[in-house]
């Protein structure tokens, strides 16, 4: 088995790494980045706990091979707060309590991102098929789809005032 | 997971010479949504993996003359949100639309699905429906057949007809026309994350006096490659299309599954009931767009 080199940029800052291939995207970001917060939960594309952005999308890590990440840009929660300060989303769901347990809600907040990124005042269906693809154990969703659309709130003040 | 070489091509011509280097042991990953998963638990184990889905060139979804082209490349989430498909091709939309979750619809292509051509592939069942046929290449040439020949095809790993050395590149059918009305109904546990219990397709074709002039039903999971109701779209065919003409099929339709599944006593009691409620659904559907576009 010959190893690949693999060139990313990860959280914003362009990364390099010789690895075997046989791994798959969650490995790599977890062992060989230490990027804890990309958790595995089912390992079959069903749970979404291991959900990252991948070139704009959010995407399951378990169903992709490492190689996969080759000349691609990734954001992992690590990515997210800047200057010690915490995004949008993230406060969002401390303060609406989204969080029990914990294990799901960095995939939630990664695919939430993804949407706002893409779509900044989603509608409450665009939400809820966006978020679709994350399962929880713990809080019935209801306060996730809350912190949610809070998030997307705050950021409409803000375009509004012109800021982000 | 055990050891393997991989391989990124940048162009078709590439991947085409690696699959002619390594034949059947190389596996194609089109996405990965299945075969990283196979590969992790073990029952997939390549010793070559020609990872093909950077082929740009085979991601498109194009319109030429009466014909919807789409590159075996592209995925999902980008025919669930071409405007073409959501507004014509109303039985690949739905299809597409609720394949596994958003992040699977983001990597999983349909040259993959068909090339997986899982029993429960609901873009399988789309394109059976619409009578698609399939562009197969190797370095020694190209192949167009019936998706429907190729599905029944003996290839390499006795799936479909692909060859060790081809990949598929494209998949393409005829555009429905305004008389044509297309619906999907995928049942299944739950909204998302769930695999098809029936994945059931239609088309149905009229003149200017509402007369059925072709008429497609392939019900997805039913068998191992979607189940073709053939007695019930000969019933269809040269009568005016109406609620109670469409609903005289459903005796068929149980029929059909029956004789289908009934080796699987644990599914065919549940099947051959919901296959009904299923179509009534698409029936519906149906009668909506054919009265919405061409007669009234």
């Amino acid at each position: 088995m010959n190893k690949i080199l693999i060139s990313i940029n990860l959280n914003g800052e362009d990364r390099f790494i010789e690895i075997y291939p046989n791994r798959r995207v969650v490995d790599l970001l977890r062992e060989d980045f230490k990027l804890t917060s990309v958790k595995e939960g089912c390992s079959e594309g069903e749970c979404g706990a291991c959900t990252v952005i991948f070139n704009g999308d959010a995407v399951t890590t378990c169903c992709m091979l490492a190689g996969q990440a080759d000349q691609s840009t990734i954001i992992t929660l690590e990515g997210l707060s800047k200057n010690g300060e915490l995004d949008v989303l993230q406060q969002c769901f401390l303060d609406e309590g989204a969080v029990q347990c914990g294990y799901c809600t960095p995939g939630m907040i990664l695919t939430a991102k993804a949407l706002l990124m893409k779509n900044p005042c989603p509608t409450e269906d665009e939400i809820k098929v966006a978020m679709s693809g994350n399962l929880c154990r713990c809080t019935g969703y209801e306060k996730i789809h809350e912190a949610v659309k809070s998030a997307v709130k705050i950021y409409r003040q803000k375009m509004e005032r012109g800021g982000e | 997971m055990r050891a393997f070489d991989f391989f990124a091509p940048k162009t078709i011509n590439e991947a085409k010479a690696l699959l002619n280097q390594y034949q059947e042991s190389a596996s194609i990953l089109a996405g990965g949504t299945d075969i990283v998963i196979e590969m992790n638990e073990d029952h997939t184990k390549p010793d070559v993996v020609i990872d093909i889905k950077k082929l740009k060139d085979l991601e498109y979804i194009r319109i030429e003359g009466d014909k919807i082209r789409i590159g075996a490349l592209t995925t999902f989430a980008m025919i669930s949100s071409n405007t073409v498909i959501q507004d014509r091709v109303r039985v690949l939309y739905e299809a597409s639309s609720k394949v596994g979750s958003p992040q699977i619809r983001s990597l999983g292509t349909i040259g993959g699905n068909l090339s997986t051509a899982s029993v429960a592939g609901d873009g399988v069942s789309a394109m059976m429906t619409l009578n698609a046929s399939v562009v197969l290449e190797s370095v020694g040439g190209k192949r167009t057949m019936p998706l429907a020949e190729f599905l029944d095809g003996k290839g390499f790993s006795n799936r479909n007809a692909l060859q060790a050395d081809e990949i598929m590149t494209e998949v393409f059918f005829d555009m429905p026309d305004d008389y044509t009305a297309t619906a999907f109904y995928k049942l299944a546990k739950r909204k998302s994350l769930a695999i098809s219990v029936i994945g059931a397709g239609m088309l149905v074709q009229v003149d200017e006096d509402g007369i059925c002039t072709k008429a497609s039903m392939r019900g997805g999971c039913l068998a191992r490659y979607p189940l073709h109701f053939k007695e019930a779209e000969a019933h269809l065919h040269g009568k005016k299309i109406t609620m109670n003409l469409l609903e005289e099929t459903l005796p068929m339709l149980h029929d059909a599954v029956y004789e289908s599944a009934k080796s699987r006593p644990w599914s065919v009691f549940y099947k051959k009931e919901s296959v009904q409620g299923v179509y009534r659904k698409l029936f519906v559907t149906i009668l909506e767009q054919l009265n919405g576009k061409s007669y009234e």
